[in-house]
């Protein structure tokens, strides 16, 4: 019985994973990190557009502040986000982008002078100051009202990644790469560190910590279509899930981007969109301006997705072989820009699909992208239900999200609540409640049910093909869980899912090798990613409204009255096929942005009927503040202050600021 | 240990100058918190000094490679004045004598120059032993993977090293003799040495040899220290490359020329082999003489 | 490929894969593989398909299958190069597919790239070393957009290994550090906001197993993916490496 012990387990070497461990690490805890692969192979890699903060240098970015991401965010997340999150998150984004800078990230800066842009299909001068000259700039993302990406050409997510990776190894944190987590060890509430698999022996072993913090990212590749790496499969997740006493939140909640290349769901960037690109249909119409006249292209992802799907639907698609799309059309940004600004676009364009973009347009259409919803935790990224447990990132419903994110708010994400994370971690480590009082006994009963489930799958006499089971869940989840929802296809898909769970359990695999075995990893895994599909389409199902990303036909306006509530799921019976489900109100009366518009998409939410209370309030704060700066309004409104760690309480300085 | 990172509440403002853009400058970071604590990583730097010379001994490799190249050159150019006529050969010939310094010709000024040229050349060779397969796992690794990749300039590495180490061989036989025998560089001499004496087959293979060798090696003068880049390098090393192949040419038809000359020259001497050249102007002379 | 030569009907592919199975201690073979090939065909849309179909234990290694994350190195008819991105149209009808050489192998197409990453990372010390924490209320230092891109332009590194495995030298002497890590001291040379000076480089590359090892192969250059500039790097750290040999 292989036992390593440790003061902090992240399990996930992504951005958020990482950046937690730097900061465990920094405030002088030992800490291992656990990655399927090698952690700069992490998904966040595959993040090309950027991060939102608001610096606000360059002219579009001027007079942009944390009040207004905060705003954007908040209406982005269609009211589903938590609000004191979303306020620590803006917060602290700057801070983390100027970490990062200090890290070695090369941010694109600004260049005074004038520059041509393309805005809305024309082209645009810009002046930017003499006095910005040299800062981190920032792009046009969908959902915002000011330019606030900041972005490394369209190798964002790698710089970060990279960036963050040399600094865990400069803390010389070990990576135990290759290795997965299958299990949490947990008793009473308390989470202990997790039993882990490596993937090249086949060994099982318990990683003992005194705090565990799950990064394990997205769950994409429960569909079928999606812009997910292949080890997008949402464990982290599945093993909190398995806990029985974490919950999952909002898991219904699932992003589609509206332009991966067609057929291969590769990813090309928001920033295509944002820098000027168009959508257009068979004819070569520009048809978001009918559907979008305000935002059009650069609607929040959601609205955009849907509004592509319509037109298809309309049959104003593209016909091929496969199936239908559209097309993304960035040929007027100009050669230079394309293979300057958006070379990743090229190289994949040119790679998957034999095209030039600067000549030819890419066929492009909506996929599964982003999982909102995560292991539910709370400001701290505390998960609920399970001391000891932390996790951050994509795996985690810290709730900035909500029901849609806005592009580029997901790295940033990452890495702020990594920094937030790894300090509470730090805290929580030092504190008594961190100490750590786990029988040998209770790791050895995990680590012998662990290895007895593997045993069944390899020796027993399972007759269930694992690859078929996880080919089908994918077909389901594209299919009927995707961006158009009713309650019809819902219901069948939760009755075929549940059918699948079922026979999972009766798997059998050819190859007995128990070292690296690729079948059998798919035979534990399909296992664990029912059950996330079950969360979703059940969850799904059961939410009877629009809201963000969670589309219902049937019920086709966001229900603010009914619905403004966070899904929670937990299970907590090896026999169940289905989750149990929870639900957790947000707090109207307690908003410093209650329910309204989007200022894009539809104009018809049942209204809460709280909402006009607290708006009273608010319009009552804020005369009685007119005179006082943002800050001191703001914490009038809704007070957050508390939830941010020390390190990170002083205010953004902005170029252009009158210092006080 | 607990480290707390203090940061100061107040916002810096704006820096005044803007750093110019240079790529060399390794300009420190602002030197604004005073009273931040510095993590582990941040810094670590090396401790220890390294020696010098793998610096200079890969400098010394070229430099040697380049002067054997160039010396080529010219060492070619003077050899094939026999295509002019015997009297230009031996005319260079004993200019090297430095007859016109020393008032008689002097040979031992030409074993001096051979000397200086062996030494360089064994000072180049055993600087490139270095870069050799160091034992036979080391040479069957490269040979199977230059087999696999099949690349260009891998190939040629691999022809630098079999020419070279013929090199070290045919050109040592070479220079021996060069070093030992200078009274007997001439035309006459020179011929019947690769007629009647064989030394042709053993300059052919040379020829071929030193050419490849040498442009190869130059071509790789430039790769390694990027000579020739201009805006696109790509391009510029496909100019190289034809430039590479051109000059093996030139100097492998000159050399097989001359070469021609100097067996022709040998096999029409090769029944007074033996006999020293004695130039056109003094036979001249002495027929006026008699 | 007699069999389907008929025009218009797909081709069919034979992938000749070189497995093996180091833990079970099997000696490598050649496999062969046939699938058809579909229109759009990339090797990681052939290889799921024959582990799906017909070889479930075959081990690759593909995590982004877009061609960012470095991943899926192989040798693809014997060249290094990225599986996930290299469409069978491009390709013969018979391809061989055998795993990165130089690294430790874990089974039939999949190597431990990482470990060799990690290893390089702590031995060229591939971080920002600066000398102060940096104050994250405050406005960044600035810093020329030229230079930022420049920086990004040797960013852009996705330690795929291809260079390695494409560089004779790293074969005869496995201690050499190879491109991608001469090219990550040209990158953090760069970087204004790493403090160390040349003579802080020469320590760590100063030598046979740095930049004096390369012998201008140029393989690497030639197969790197993501096309960066090696042989400009390389020659360019050379000089300024040998200037410190003469200090
Ligand atoms: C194509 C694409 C483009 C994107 N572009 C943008 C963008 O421009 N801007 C933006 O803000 N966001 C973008 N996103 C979203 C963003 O990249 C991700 O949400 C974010 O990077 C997730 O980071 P993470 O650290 O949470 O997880 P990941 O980076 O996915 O890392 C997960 C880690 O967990 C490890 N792991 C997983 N399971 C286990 C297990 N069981 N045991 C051990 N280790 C495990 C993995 O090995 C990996 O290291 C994009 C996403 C995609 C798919
Ligand atoms: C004993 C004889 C010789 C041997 C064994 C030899 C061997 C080699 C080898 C192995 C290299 C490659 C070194 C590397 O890759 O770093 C090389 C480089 C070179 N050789 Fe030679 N060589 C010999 C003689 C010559 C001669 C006579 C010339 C002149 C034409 C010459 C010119 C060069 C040049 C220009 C280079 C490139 C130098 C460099 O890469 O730094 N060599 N030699
Ligand atoms: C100072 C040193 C040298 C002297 C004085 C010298 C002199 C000569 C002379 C006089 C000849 C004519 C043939 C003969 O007389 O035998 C000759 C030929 C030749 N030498 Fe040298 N040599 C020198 C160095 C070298 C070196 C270093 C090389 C290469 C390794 C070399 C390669 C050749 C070749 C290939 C030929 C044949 C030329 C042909 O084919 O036309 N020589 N040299
Ligand atoms: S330099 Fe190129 S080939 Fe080498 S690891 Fe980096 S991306 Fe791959
Ligand atoms: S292939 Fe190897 S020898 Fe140098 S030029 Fe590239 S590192
Ligand atoms: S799988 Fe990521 S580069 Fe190929």
């Amino acid at each position: 019985m292989r036992i390593i012990y440790t003061d902090v387990l992240v399990v996930g070497g992504g951005l958020a994973g990482l950046r937690a461990a730097v900061g465990a690490r920094r405030r002088g805890h030992e800490a291992i990190i656990l990655s399927l692969v090698p952690p700069k192979r992490s998904h966040s890699a595959a993040a090309q557009g950027g991060m939102q903060a608001s610096l606000g240098n360059t002219v579009k970015g001027q007079g942009d502040n944390e009040d207004v991401h905060f705003e954007d965010t908040v209406r982005g997340s269609d009211w589903g986000c938590d609000q004191d999150v979303a306020r620590l998150f803006v917060h602290t984004a700057p801070q983390a982008v100027r970490e990062l800078a200090a890290w070695g990230v090369p941010w694109n800066r600004v260049k005074a002078g004038p520059r041509e842009v393309v805005m809305d299909g024309q082209r645009v001068t810009l002046t930017e100051s003499d006095a910005a000259h040299g800062l981190i700039a920032a792009r046009d993302f969908g959902g915002t009202k000011k330019w606030r990406t900041c972005y490394v050409s369209d190798g964002t997510g790698h710089a970060m990644l990279y960036a963050v990776s040399d600094q865990a190894v400069a803390e010389r944190i070990p990576v135990h790469e290759r290795t997965e987590a299958i299990a949490l060890i947990h008793e009473g509430g308390r989470c202990h560190g997790a039993v882990v698999r490596d993937l090249v022996t086949g060994e099982l072993s318990a990683y003992v910590a005194k705090a565990t913090c799950i990064a394990t990212g997205g769950f994409g590749r429960i569909y079928r279509v999606t812009s997910n790496a292949l080890i997008n499969e949402g464990i982290g997740a599945a093993i909190a899930l398995e806990t029985g006493a974490a919950q999952l939140a909002n898991m219904e909640a699932v992003q589609f981007h509206p332009t991966t290349i067609f057929p291969a769901g590769i990813l090309v960037t928001e920033g295509c969109r944002g820098d000027g690109g168009l959508l257009k249909d068979v004819h070569g119409h520009r048809f978001m301006p009918d559907y979008e006249p305000e935002k059009k292209e650069l609607a929040s992802r959601d609205v955009v997705s849907r509004r592509m799907e319509e037109h298809i639907r309309a049959g104003h698609g593209v016909k091929t072989r496969f199936g239908e799309h559209l097309w993304l059309d960035i040929r007027l940004l100009g050669r230079a820009h394309i293979e300057g600004k958006l070379r990743e676009v090229k190289e994949i364009s040119q790679h998957f699909l034999g095209i030039d973009p600067a000549v030819d347009m890419i066929p492009v259409r909506p996929a599964q992208h982003y999982s909102m919803g995560g292991i539910r935790t709370d400001a701290a990224g505390q998960a609920r239900g399970l001391a000891g447990l932390f996790a951050c990132g994509e795996a985690a419903c810290w709730d900035l999200h909500g029901f849609n994110r806005l592009g580029g708010n997901s790295v940033a994400e990452t890495v702020v609540a990594g920094m937030i994370v790894g300090e509470k971690i730090a805290d929580f480590v030092e504190s008594s409640a961190g100490d750590l009082h786990v029988s040998t006994a209770l790791v050895r009963e995990f680590l012998e049910r662990e290895q007895a489930k593997l045993d069944t799958l390899l020796h027993g006499n399972g007759n269930e093909n694992a690859a078929e089971l996880m080919g089908r869940m994918q077909e389901i989840m594209t299919d009927k869980v995707g961006i158009f929802r009713r309650g019809d296809w819902l219901q069948a898909a939760v009755d075929e899912l549940q059918a699948l769970l079922v026979r999972s359990r009766d798997i059998g695999i050819g190859t007995k090798r128990a070292g690296s075995n690729p079948e059998l990893v798919t035979a534990y895994r399909v296992q664990k990613m029912l059950k996330l599909a079950l969360c979703v389409a059940y969850g799904a199902l059961q939410r009877t409204e629009s809201r963000g990303a969670h589309f219902r036909e049937d019920y086709p306006r966001r229900d603010d009255a009914g619905w403004l509530k966070r899904t929670l799921a937990t299970w907590s019976d090896e026999g169940q096929t289905l989750p149990t489900l929870d639900y957790e109100a947000l707090d109207v009366t307690r908003m410093e942005l209650p329910p309204g518009w989007r200022g894009y998409g539809a104009k018809n939410a049942i209204e809460h009927p709280a909402t006009a209370t607290r708006d009273a309030e608010i319009a009552a704060i804020r005369s009685a503040f007119g005179h006082a700066d943002r800050y001191t309004l703001q914490h009038a409104l809704m007070p957050f202050d508390h939830l941010v760690p020390e390190a990170f309480r002083g205010r953004n300085a902005r170029f252009g600021d009158e210092t006080p | 240990m607990n480290r707390s990172i203090a940061l100061p509440g107040a916002p810096q403002g704006v820096p005044e100058s803007v750093p110019p853009f240079d790529v060399d400058a390794q300009s420190a970071q602002p030197e604004d918190a005073e009273n931040v604590r510095v993590p582990d990583a941040v810094l670590a730097l090396p401790r220890t000094r390294k020696s010098r010379w793998p610096a200079r001994l890969d400098l010394l490799q070229s430099l040697s490679g380049l002067f054997l190249a160039l010396f080529l050159v010219a060492h070619m150019f003077f050899v094939s004045s026999i295509l002019l006529g015997n009297d230009a050969f031996y005319t260079v010939a004993r200019f090297f004598e430095a007859g016109w310094l020393f008032g008689t010709p002097k040979p031992l000024v030409v074993s001096g120059v051979v000397a200086v040229v062996l030494a360089i050349f064994v000072l180049h060779a055993w600087l490139a032993l270095r870069k050799f397969p160091a034992n036979f796992k080391q040479y069957r690794m490269f040979a199977a993977h230059k087999s696999r990749l099949r690349h260009g300039d891998t190939k040629l590495w691999w022809v630098q090293l079999w020419t070279g180490f013929a090199l070290f061989f045919l050109g040592t036989v070479h220079l021996y003799g060069m070093l030992t025998q200078p009274e007997l560089i001439g035309p006459f001499e020179s011929a019947d040495r690769i007629w009647t004496g064989r030394m042709w087959p053993l300059y052919l293979v040379l020829l071929f040899a030193v050419e490849i060798h040498g442009s190869v090696g130059l071509y790789r003068l430039a790769l390694k220290w990027g000579w020739f880049e201009g805006r696109n390098p790509d391009a510029s090393r496909r100019r190289l490359r034809v430039a590479k192949t051109c000059f093996s040419l030139f100097f492998l038809t000159l050399g097989l020329v001359t070469l021609l000359a100097y067996m022709r020259l040998g096999a029409a001497h090769a029944d007074r082999a033996g006999e020293r050249y004695v130039p056109a102007v003094v036979v001249g002379n002495l027929a006026t003489e008699n | 490929m007699p069999a389907a030569t008929t025009p218009g009907a797909p081709r069919v592919l034979t992938l000749r894969i070189l497995r093996s199975s180091p833990t079970e201690g099997t000696e490598p073979r050649w496999e062969d593989f046939q699938v058809e090939e579909a229109e759009g065909m990339t090797l990681f849309l052939a290889l799921s398909e024959i582990r799906e179909r017909q070889s479930p234990s075959l081990q690759f290694d593909f995590v982004c299958r877009a061609g960012i994350c470095g991943s899926c190195g192989m040798l693809i008819d014997g060249k290094p190069g990225l599986a996930c991105r290299s469409l069978t149209r491009d390709l013969g009808s018979v391809i061989t597919l055998a795993p990165l050489p130089v690294f430790e192998l874990i089974g039939d197409l999949s190597v431990n790239t990482g470990k060799w990453m990690r290893g390089t990372a702590e031995r060229l010390e591939t971080w920002i070393h600066s000398q102060s924490e940096p104050d994250l209320t405050a406005v960044e230092p600035r810093m020329e957009p030229e230079l930022a891109e420049a920086i990004y332009e040797l960013d852009r590194c996705i330690e795929c290994g291809c260079c390695v495995a494409g560089c004779g030298t790293v074969h005869m002497r496995d201690e050499f550090v190879g491109a991608v890590g001469l090219n990550k001291i040209a990158r953090f040379r760069l970087d204004p906001r790493d403090v160390r000076s040349d003579d802080d480089f020469y320590e760590l590359i100063g030598d046979d197993t740095g930049v004096f090892g390369c012998m201008s192969l140029l393989g690497c250059h030639d197969v790197c993916p993501k096309g960066l500039p090696l042989q400009t790097q390389i020659a360019f750290l050379r000089r300024k490496m040998v200037t410190v040999g003469f200090k």
